[in-house]
């Protein structure tokens, strides 16, 4: 077995190397958020620095280690108030997004009539059209016809479109995976369409309402451009917009950011190292059935 | 289905339904058009008296020479007033009397002339004069403001207002061409339905103040035509119900004679709306008229009983729109313009008119529908299949409304120029056709050769599409490579540490994208930035990275690498873990080499994997907003935007909507394109797999 292979070492070799590309931005937001102050560098560089002075100004350990702008963030700063509105607005969008698809992707995967194609490759066509372009029609309809500029409603009503094309074609793929066997006997017990679907359909795609479910929440806390283009007031900012307004302007204060990206990312970090092996199936198995 | 459908029945239907739909749409319309009048009536009526104040004040503040009295812009040397309640023979003593008595206050003259002018304007309340050289609130009708003061903090607002109104008076004075010309009165809805009033006062042509004043528009509430709506709506149907009987079931001859009778209740019913139209047009002029004379005969008296100079008023000035330009209804004396109003009228009817012909479309569309049994067999099939649309209407519906409908207003934003300022002008008004497409597509200026070098239009379209091209390859080019070469590395047999490097590794792809974008921002940055600093290690000089376009590219290429190769890496793994082991037993058996292995065995694996991978690759790193934006942010001058962040620019930094939907049309037509191609692309490997 042994004999024909590589040796090992070059693999460690170039595997490492790009372990610490990758790990080097992670660490160096991490040495900000804990260095305690705002600036961008990790040490100073005095006027005629030493080699020990430049390798002391790229290695990622604080100079000090503090916890200063974690607590100032939530005390000095709106950022509890940012995640609040993230979390009000990701679970809107959730909700509502999961309860249009499911039912949408049901009537998919189950019946045949006039339209369902077409209504298949609007879904599909709509993701297509990037979200970015989107938001010029959208915002003239929420924000100058409607009047939402900075409310809750306009940016869930904007995350929703986005939201439901990808929850529809997931759900479809599942529910088209659960027999029909099931719905038929209990059609023939007398069942109606709608105790078919809520008793027996849904319960049993749970897991795919979850993964659903918790894509949509991922996305929707992830959002920037569209939040950061109708969310004006700062109080109603998100946390990625109050994010990119600490370092945005004259007063850059790289530490609250450092320390709210943290707090940001550690939830969506983690759902995703958890969730990672539904969305590379489903992205892909979508990509070929387009 | 089965019984003979009674075409009788459904064109009655039909006609019932067409009707019903256009006339009350057009008695609506009508509605709307005469509120809208009735709201445009008083707050026109406010405006006369409005003017008419800031003239008074005028006169009262600077008609008389100026004087060396810098720290009081509005009372300069004024008629000598001592007391209140003068009678007016005192008051001609006293200007004839000259300049030699100098008045204890000289803002003094403007609070009376505001007092006096309130007493006689019953229906205006809060009448308020501020002054620009120390920042007074010169004159109030309320005694709580204390006036003359200087203004407090929380008025700022009302200062600042003033500003903009003086900004946009010497603006619209400057007259640039094509400039955006800003209204000179501003007016604002208070909540009990009141209306907030403010026009600059000005002296020697010179925006000095600033008065304001509240005004109860005694608005007509209009009321919706119930009876003359029915009468058009039944009328039609009710002859249908009799000539029906000699008709029969002579399906065309049912058609045409409901086509008739629905046309013919319509154009009544639009020529009973034309004359109400009228009817409110004259009734507007009538009483701007009456305002105007009202106005003026009571500043001429108020001039008088305050002593100030009486120069001739011109009141028919009065009537004018939010840039005070007079709107020309009223000639002077007060009469009312015939030709003028003529004018009005007829832009009435041609409005009128256009909304006939749509609702004719609308209604003559539904009576086909109905009448020609379309509706009968669409409603058959909803009821067939009604299980289905019930489930999908509420996705459909939020689809229609969030994704469809706003498509459709995207694309007919594209034909026309639609930006900031002229929001409130319809569709019509905006069309330009073709204009921004050609303008995007056709501009070929996209380096000029100078005696320098060659000069790059970074504006240009096709630079940025050019940009977004190689954007595009070089990114998916590099995540591919990074991610396969993980991808092989990872997948040796009994390689130590694998768990560990395969988390590591995908940490990229699980960060939120702008969290990644805003640190690699700060990581190239030229003096703090950790990058620098690397290089500086080296030897090197810090890089400017952003000032010139190939490093700019090189800095949002490394940033998109860095967060783009584990899901390449991801999807690369997962197929080489699904080959068999066998395969390469046997082909190890027949004495292949690990390259003939490689060649034989791994890549046609991949294929199945990586061709959709790719597919949607090159669509993310397309649409790749947040890196370009929040990265490089297109610097240096918009070098290196791609063509989703040039169309959200245009949108909303240069305000310009019309032109950024037809480029966004541009973009989604690209994509278009290269869906369908991919498509084919996919058929043809999945064939061949």
């Amino acid at each position: 077995m042994k004999r024909g292979q590589l040796p090992h070492w070059p693999l460690h070799l170039f595997i490492l190397m790009m372990v610490v590309v990758t790990l080097y931005p992670v660490l160096f937001v991490i040495t900000i958020a804990f260095s305690g102050g705002q600036t961008l560098s990790i040490a100073d560089v005095p006027q005629d620095p030493t080699l020990r002075d430049r390798l002391r100004a790229i290695l990622p350990w604080p100079e000090t280690v503090s916890n200063e702008n974690f607590r100032s963030l939530f005390a000095d700063q709106p950022y509890a108030r940012w995640l609040l509105n993230s979390v009000v607005i990701s679970l809107a969008t959730t909700a509502i997004g999961v309860f249009l698809a499911s039912t949408a992707a049901y009537a998919f995967s189950r019946f045949r009539f006039p339209g369902r194609r077409a209504g298949l490759m609007m879904f599909l066509v709509s993701q297509m059209f990037p979200a970015t372009l989107m938001l010029i029609p959208l915002y003239i309809l929420i924000v100058q016809v409607l009047g939402l500029e900075s409310s809750y409603i306009g940016l869930v009503l904007m995350y929703v479109q986005t939201a439901i094309p990808l929850c529809v074609w997931m759900m479809k793929g599942y529910f088209d995976t659960i027999p029909k066997e099931l719905e038929e006997s209990a059609l023939i017990d007398g069942a109606s369409q709608a105790t078919i679907f809520f008793r027996i359909v849904l319960p049993l795609a749970k897991p795919a309402v979850a993964v659903t479910a918790l894509f949509s929440f991922m996305t929707a806390w992830n959002e920037f451009v569209q939040a950061a283009t109708f969310m004006n007031k700062e109080q109603m900012y998100t946390a990625p917009v109050g994010l990119r307004f600490f370092v945005s302007g004259f007063s850059e204060q790289w530490g609250y950011f450092a320390a709210g990206s943290i707090i940001a990312a550690i939830p969506v970090v983690v759902l995703f190292l958890f969730l990672q092996k539904y969305l590379v199936s489903g992205l892909t198995a979508g990509a070929v059935k387009g | 289905m089965s019984a003979a459908p009674s075409h009788r029945r459904r064109f009655l239907i039909g006609l019932t339904l067409a009707a019903l739909v256009a006339v009350f749409l057009g008695a609506a319309l009508l509605a709307a058009a005469r509120a809208g009048e009735s709201r445009e009536r008083s707050e026109r009526r406010s405006v006369v008296t409005l003017l008419a104040l800031a003239q008074l004040i005028e006169r009262a503040g600077g008609e008389a020479p100026a004087a060396e009295e810098p720290s009081y812009g509005l009372g300069e040397e004024l008629p000598p007033t001592r007391e209140e309640g003068m009678g007016i023979g005192d008051e001609l003593a006293a200007i004839e009397a000259g300049t030699d008595q100098v008045s204890e206050d000289p803002g003094e003259a403007v609070r009376r002339a505001v007092a006096a002018f309130a007493d006689a304007h019953p229906e205006v309340k809060a009448v308020r004069v501020v002054v620009f050289e120390g920042i007074r609130l010169e004159a109030s009708t309320n005694p709580e403001d204390k006036a003359p003061r200087r203004l407090e903090r929380e008025e700022k607002p009302l200062y600042d207002l003033g500003q903009k109104l003086r900004a946009a008076v010497a603006g619209n004075r400057e007259g640039l061409e094509g400039a955006a010309r800003a209204e000179e009165v501003a007016v604002e809805r208070l909540p009990g339905g009141w209306l907030r009033l403010s026009a600059p006062v000005e002296e020697a042509g010179e925006v000095t103040g600033m008065v304001q004043m509240d005004a109860d528009p005694a608005e007509v509430r209009a009321v919706f035509p119930w009876v003359p709506a029915l009468l058009a709506w039944l009328a039609p149907v009710v002859l249908l119900v009799l000539l029906s009987f000699v008709l029969g079931e002579r399906r065309a001859l049912l058609a045409a004679v409901s086509i008739v009778l629905l046309l013919a209740s319509l154009l009544a019913f639009a020529a009973w709306s034309r004359k109400e139209l009228e009817a409110e047009r004259r009734a507007t002029a009538q009483a701007i008229a009456e305002a105007v004379k009202q106005e003026g005969t009571r500043a001429e008296a108020l001039l008088a009983e305050l002593g100030l100079p009486a120069g001739p008023l011109a009141p028919e000035l009065w009537d004018a729109n939010l840039y005070r330009e007079p709107l020309g209804l009223i000639r002077t004396g007060g009469v009312v313009d015939e030709g003028r109003l003529g004018e009005l009228v007829g832009a009435d009817a041609g409005r009128l008119t256009r909304s006939v012909v749509a609702l004719s479309l609308i209604a003559l569309a539904l009576l086909a529908f109905v009448g020609w049994g379309w509706a009968a067999r669409t409603g058959a099939a909803l009821v067939e299949h009604r299980f289905a649309y019930a489930y999908t209407l509420p996705a459909m519906f939020g689809m229609l409304f969030l994704a469809v409908f706003p498509f459709l207003y995207s694309v007919i934003l594209s034909f026309t120029n639609a930006n900031i300022y002229n929001t409130d002008q319809s569709v019509f008004e905006t069309w330009v056709g073709l204009d921004n497409f050609v303008d995007i597509l056709t501009d070929f200026d996209v380096a000029q050769r100078t005696p320098e070098g060659v000069v790059w239009n970074y504006q240009n379209f096709y630079w940025t599409l050019g940009f977004t091209v190689v954007w595009t390859i070089s990114n998916v080019t590099v995540g591919v490579t990074l991610g396969l070469l993980l991808a092989l590395a990872l997948n040796t047999r009994g390689l130590a540490l694998r768990p560990f490097y395969r988390v590591v590794l995908i940490l990229p792809w699980a960060l939120p994208t702008y969290i990644t974008a805003l640190v690699f921002r700060g990581m190239f940055h030229k003096q703090f930035g950790v990058i620098n600093q690397i290089l500086q290690i080296f030897g090197a000089e810090p890089l400017a990275w952003f000032d010139s376009p190939l490093t700019s590219f090189l800095a949002v290429l490394t940033t998109n690498g860095w967060l783009s190769f584990p899901f390449m890496m991801v999807v690369s793994l997962g197929a080489l873990q699904s080959i068999p082991a066998d395969l390469y037993e046997a082909a190890r058996v027949d004495g292949a080499t690990s390259w003939q292995q490689f060649r034989a065995i791994t890549l046609p694996s991949l294929r199945p994997a990586l061709v959709p991978a790719i597919i949607l690759s090159v669509i993310w790193t397309f649409n790749q907003f947040i890196v370009i934006y929040l990265v490089s942010a297109g610097e240096p001058g918009r070098a290196t935007e791609i063509l989703v962040t040039q169309s959200y620019k245009i949108a909303f930094e240069q305000y310009r909507y019309g032109y950024a939907a037809a480029y966004a049309m541009v973009i989604f037509v690209i994509l278009l394109g290269y869906g369908t191609w991919q498509n084919r692309v996919t058929k043809a490997t999945e064939a061949i797999a």
